[in-house]
């Protein structure tokens, strides 16, 4: 059947909007399955370990878990999807979204620079890479890319803290509730640690992609007609380039996430990541549970999102689009 | 990449890192036991120094060595496991099989691997256990993924097709004529596979979820050390230098072995 290609870009995006619908329910029916599965239930937390089977028994019919599992789940959906994770089992009993509300804008205050840091600077890295290729500069750049993709996390944090905070004394050591400095100050050591990794990553994949795009024919014509260098890298080189970046900066959301719950724990940073591992240690269900679907579903949006925009980048996708 | 002197320091390197595991961790000192003062400076008795409770630091480093190689290898292998039969299940089996099979792995991959490792210790608790249980299901898909494509070139080879035209029960094709060409190409991934699972373990010790006190993990000794930061900053040094020393080994070898496994492949 022919189609005009606004109406076959029309379908691509819904199919893309259902992948995506399915992976969250994907990542739903895990967080719900786990629960299910392992030993002990909101029921029993209620209680308590020692209380009689009577009184476990009359706990779970009280929070309706002696309804079958599909119905369970059903509601578990619904109650997730108007933001209602349920209660702590601590403190004040805080509601699982409130706690999320509370946090989540802490690890986005790290996690945004850190990726902002990680795109100017991959991209940068990258495209010197790949325009003095073979030369000293390229090899600088790849070994600075290579260090960053192996060095973990809190092998890299440790060595900044000790040049930057302890021997220099120019940031703070940690986050501090009470703070001395502006915000901005504690900042910079979480969000730098958090970008090294993407920030190799995207160098990388800039360097493979500039490298081939230069070796195109519009670029060598572009070259004798006397396009200035700068101009020639930049707009006729990078411009077509950049798609698999984009793309990268989506997938470069799991790993800065796997950053975030590891700066967060080093620097002390109260964010979403520090929350979940909080709520491991005291066994806070409810949290953990909540605090994993809220991550999980915005790494999948996040990557919908970058899905989405390839063909509004690059209009050869646009064309071709099935 | 070519097999010149990075790979065979990483070989060496791994070697050694075995012998540690095996002997180290009672060599000299026990590495549970506080023996010294804390803190003592490196010297001949207590080669690498004492921690914060005055346990020998190497030994510790040891049995973390030992830690991270028990649960590398043992996640890879149910990894290796799991990912070879539904890969080739994903390419020989009826379609009501491969299909939904395929699907699913196609679906671990929207998942975080770190959040399906805490989730997984979230709901089942802290320890090793949990943890190789975690890295293990965060790992499979990707040799799924691998070996579904590599049997599925096989498929189409003349060897294959005609061994198959001659009768050859599917069993028999699947052990003789897929396995065979894989393993070279697994033992290579293998190796980078283990260096991540060994960041990951390391890195859930880290959080304090993984490996449990008073048994000592790279990554556990590392978060005690950052408290040590500013007075003594050795202790947090020799973890550090260990684990990163062997994930590169693991990456650079493990370059190394692809390029011998598949010529055609190697890379920049």
């Amino acid at each position: 059947m022919p189609s005009s290609p606004s109406s076959r870009f029309a379908r691509s995006v819904l199919v893309r909007l259902a992948y995506g619908l399915l992976s969250l329910l994907f990542i739903a029916f895990v967080t719900f399955m786990a629960n299910e599965l392992a030993p002990g239930d909101a029921a029993m937390a209620m209680v308590g370990e020692k209380a009689s089977p009577e009184a476990l028994q009359r706990a779970r019919e009280q929070l309706g878990l002696d309804r079958p599992w599909p119905v369970r789940f059903v509601e578990f959906v619904g109650n997730s999807a108007r933001g209602d994770f349920g209660r702590s089992y601590f403190g004040i009993r805080e509601p699982v979204a409130d706690i999320i509300a509370r946090t989540l804008p802490m690890t986005a205050k790290v996690a945004f620079p850190a990726i902002a840091l990680a795109a100017l600077v991959g991209v940068f890295l990258g495209t010197v890479a790949a325009v003095y290729q073979g030369r000293f500069l390229d090899q600088a750049a790849l070994g600075i890319s290579t260090l960053g993709v192996t060095l973990p996390n809190f092998v890299l944090a440790p060595i900044l803290v000790y040049v930057f905070a302890l021997h220099l004394q120019l940031l703070p050591l940690n986050w501090e509730p009470v703070q001395r400095a502006p915000e901005f100050y504690y900042l910079i050591l979480p969000a730098v640690v958090m970008a090294a990794r993407p920030t190799a990553v995207l160098a990388r994949l800039t360097r493979a992609s500039l490298s081939e795009t230069l070796q195109q024919e519009f670029v060598k014509l572009a070259r004798a007609k006397g396009v200035p260098s700068f101009r020639l890298y930049v707009v006729h080189g990078l411009r077509n380039a950049i798609l698999p970046v984009v793309t990268a900066l989506g997938s470069s959301f799991g790993i800065l996430l796997t950053g975030s719950f590891i700066t967060e724990r080093f620097f002390t940073v109260p964010g979403i990541g520090f929350t979940a591992i909080d709520a491991i240690q005291k066994r806070d269900t409810p949290v953990i549970l909540g605090t994993v679907l809220v991550t999980g579903a915005l790494f999948v949006v996040v990557n919908l999102v970058v899905d989405m925009l390839q063909p509004l980048i690059d209009p050869r996708i646009r064309e071709s689009q099935v | 990449m070519k097999r010149g002197f990075v790979f065979w320091a990483s070989g060496g390197f791994l070697v050694l890192l075995v012998v540690l595991a095996v002997f180290g961790p009672s060599f000299r000192h026990d590495y549970l036991t506080p023996l010294g003062r804390p803190f003592l400076p490196p010297g001949p008795e207590y080669w690498l120094g004492t921690d914060e409770q005055g346990r020998d630091i190497f030994a510790r480093l040891a049995y973390g060595a030992r830690m991270s190689l028990l649960v590398g290898l043992s996640v890879q292998a149910i990894a290796l496991a799991v990912g070879m039969v539904v890969g080739v299940l994903g390419v020989f089996a009826p379609r009501w099989i491969a299909d939904p099979l395929m699907r699913l792995t196609d679906a671990m991959f929207a998942f975080p691997d770190i959040l399906l490792a805490i989730l997984i210790i979230g709901v089942f608790g802290m320890g090793v256990l949990p943890v190789v249980v975690a890295l293990s299901i965060t790992a499979w898909p990707a040799v799924a993924r691998l070996v579904r494509t590599q049997a599925a070139a096989i498929k189409d080879r003349e060897f294959f097709v005609a061994s198959r035209a001659l009768g050859a029960p599917a069993l028999y094709l699947v052990l003789k004529h897929v396995l065979p060409h894989l393993w070279g190409i697994l033992l290579a991934v293998s190796m980078v596979d283990v260096a991540g699972t060994i960041l990951a373990e390391s890195s859930l010790s880290f959080l304090g979820i993984g490996v449990q006190a008073p048994d000592p993990s790279w990554g556990s000794m590392i978060n005690a050390g950052r408290f040590e930061l500013q007075s003594h900053p050795l202790v947090i040094v020799w973890p550090c230098l260990l684990l990163s020393l062997t994930i590169f080994a693991l990456n650079f070898f493990g370059d190394g072995l692809k390029s011998w496994a598949d010529p055609r492949a190697s890379s920049d």
